[in-house]
């Protein structure tokens, strides 16, 4: 199982295009979102300005990104190729190959975080109140994105060839609108308001949201964010394991 | 109308060990849609044996080869692996498989590929040592979608045989190979059996089954059309169709009573014989005092030879079509005495 994940990460690492992309996606958002916002500009009905909302909103984006839109594709392609069937005839158990490609997602998305923060420290001046801030931002939104890999992992396993693509889309988009990683939910309607409050997205979200206002991230999120990691990641794991779909 | 000897060849192995059945097969079905790609199958595999499962595309090999692996799951009946679940026999690392298609992991090399499978398996291999029996030493450092058709199969191959596996199973290993890779791949092989494994791997060829393995099981319509030695079924492949006419009145009786043969049909002055042995069956017709006209000698090929041996088993599973096989399908002009 160790074996895999080491595996899995290099050849990632070696795809230099999908790296590419998965890294500098995020902050090429975040400046032409951002970029035209003012430092003074508060999002509604919090305290925080445009530019440092848009930053954690789009790190978190570019992670969500990575993580759903990599895997599911990647995962989608490897089954039609017929790679996970020769896969499944070694003792390797469902929890690995998960696990493999969580581990995947992830290291695509720490540098990706890590470069929106740079550009919008350097380009945009954000600024916050205490060094641990960014640290604790980079960890949560980079442990967040698990649940996106994991969930890339099982759109992986629903969908195939030319379906995968069109349902990436529809759950990508749905969970950022929803979950207010593109504008604060703070304009939507109650009852979409509602519906918002139970996604993956919005307790990712909020997670950043408590840190940026220097606080601790609220058990409600982080429990959500659990809940949602092993509903994902175990339903992939079962969908590897029964997939009976030939090359 | 059609007289039969039904022939059917005890399995080798089967009745002289009391070991334990490596796989066993229990009336197993399997269709997809309306297509029976697996008929109530029966199979017993014992320790220590090589066994070629031939037949043509769509006899149900690849089939019965996932039910094996656990890849697909029988719509009735029971698959058993080392006395246990095909998956259950995988985790314990007592079988190594290699599928006949399928890409393998992108942007790794060889090494790494086959180092993979060998930590993995629980009774794994050095990896130079895999690469090495697996004759893929020397193409280690390069990138595995970038081989040729017959290296891709021995990296199957090296993927397959990475642990201290007890059976090994092979879907079509040479398709893609050249000659002289062919043979490197099958000395291979022997080496794996020397070890005392057990082998299973799916062929439609009749020479490779013959040289390779020392029980053959024949599929057709995803049922075991004859299952004995290799060289039991090579003598049934031997069937041919004779077919002549004769003037004068006809004695059924002793054209019945003819050598090495498998089926007789008897149609106005038409004679179509089938046998095992053509030229002992034409030798006797002439020991007749009968003179054939437009004497005819056909081989049948592989499967048209089984159906045409096995009559009894195929009337009740294909019907009518079987008669029909010999005559519509390709085969060899032997000769026209």
């Amino acid at each position: 199982m160790k074996a895999l994940v080491k595996l899995e990460i290099a050849r990632t690492l070696r795809n230099r295009k999908f790296m590419f992309f998965t890294v500098v996606y995020p902050s090429v958002l975040f400046l032409l979102i951002a970029g035209s916002t003012d430092a003074d500009e508060r999002v509604p009905g919090t305290g925080l300005s445009m530019p440092l909302y848009y930053m954690v909103a789009m790190a978190s984006f570019g992670a969500l990104t990575a993580g759903l839109m990599g895997n599911g594709e990647r995962i989608a392609k490897e089954r039609e190729g017929g790679w996970t069937r020769q896969l499944r005839l070694t003792p390797l158990p469902g929890r690995g190959y998960v696990a493999a490609k969580i581990a995947v997602g992830a290291v695509a998305t720490l540098p990706s975080i890590v470069i929106v923060f740079v550009v919008a420290a350097a380009v945009k001046g954000v600024r916050l109140d205490a060094a641990w801030e960014w640290a604790a931002l980079t960890g949560a939104i980079w442990a967040g994105s698990l649940v996106f890999a994991a969930l890339g992992v099982a759109i992986g396993y629903l969908a195939t060839g030319d379906a995968v693509r069109p349902l990436t889309m529809i759950i990508y988009f749905g969970l950022s609108i929803l979950g207010g990683l593109w504008m604060p939910t703070t304009s939507y309607p109650q009852w979409l308001r509602n519906i918002g409050d139970y996604l993956p997205t919005h307790a990712y979200t909020a997670l950043g949201q408590a840190i940026e206002l220097g606080g601790a991230p609220h058990a409600k999120d982080i429990a959500l964010l659990i809940g949602y990691l092993a509903l994902f990641a175990g339903g992939a794991a079962w969908l590897y394991r029964k997939d009976t779909r030939k090359a | 109308m059609t007289a039969t000897t039904a022939v059917s060849a005890p399995g080798t192995g089967a009745a002289t060990t009391g070991a334990p059945p490596v796989v066993r097969f229990e009336k197993v079905n399997k269709s997809y849609g309306n297509v029976r790609a697996v008929a109530d199958l029966d199979l017993t595999l014992y320790p220590g044996e090589t066994v070629a499962l031939l037949g043509p595309n769509g006899a149900g090999k690849s089939s019965s080869l996932d039910l094996l692996l656990g890849l697909r799951h029988p719509d009735s009946g029971r698959v058993e692996v080392f006395g246990t679940t095909p998956r259950q026999a995988i985790v314990r690392g007592r079988v190594g498989a290699m599928l006949q298609s399928g890409a393998l992991m992108e942007d790794v090399t060889v090494r790494e590929l086959v180092g993979l499978a060998c930590e993995l398996h629980p009774k794994g291999h050095p990896v130079d040592e895999v690469l090495e029996r697996a004759g893929i030493a020397e193409i280690a450092s390069r990138k595995v979608n970038k081989l040729s058709g017959g290296q891709e199969q021995r990296v199957r191959f090296a993927f397959a045989t990475a642990g201290a596996s007890d059976l090994i199973v092979l879907d079509e290993p040479t398709t893609g190979m050249d000659v002289s890779s062919r043979q490197t791949f099958w000395g291979a092989m022997r080496e794996q059996t020397k070890q005392g494994r057990t082998i299973l791997f799916a062929t439609h060829y009749l020479e490779e089954a013959d040289a390779i393995a020392d029980r053959v099981i024949v599929l057709h319509g995803g049922r075991v059309l004859a299952d004995g030695s290799s060289a039991a079924i090579k003598a049934m492949a031997g069937a041919r169709r004779i077919n002549f006419e004769l003037d004068g009145p006809i004695d059924g009786t002793a054209l019945r009573a003819l050598p090495a043969l498998t089926g007789i049909e008897i149609s106005g002055r038409t004679v179509r014989i089938r046998s095992t042995d053509a030229d002992a069956t034409v030798h006797a017709v002439y020991r007749l005092g009968l003179y054939p006209r437009g004497l005819e000698v056909t081989g049948l090929g592989l499967e048209q030879a089984f159906l045409a041996i096995t009559d009894a088993a195929t009337d009740v599973s294909t019907g009518p079509a079987t008669d029909m096989a010999g005559d519509t399908a390709p085969t060899v002009e032997e000769s026209a005495r």
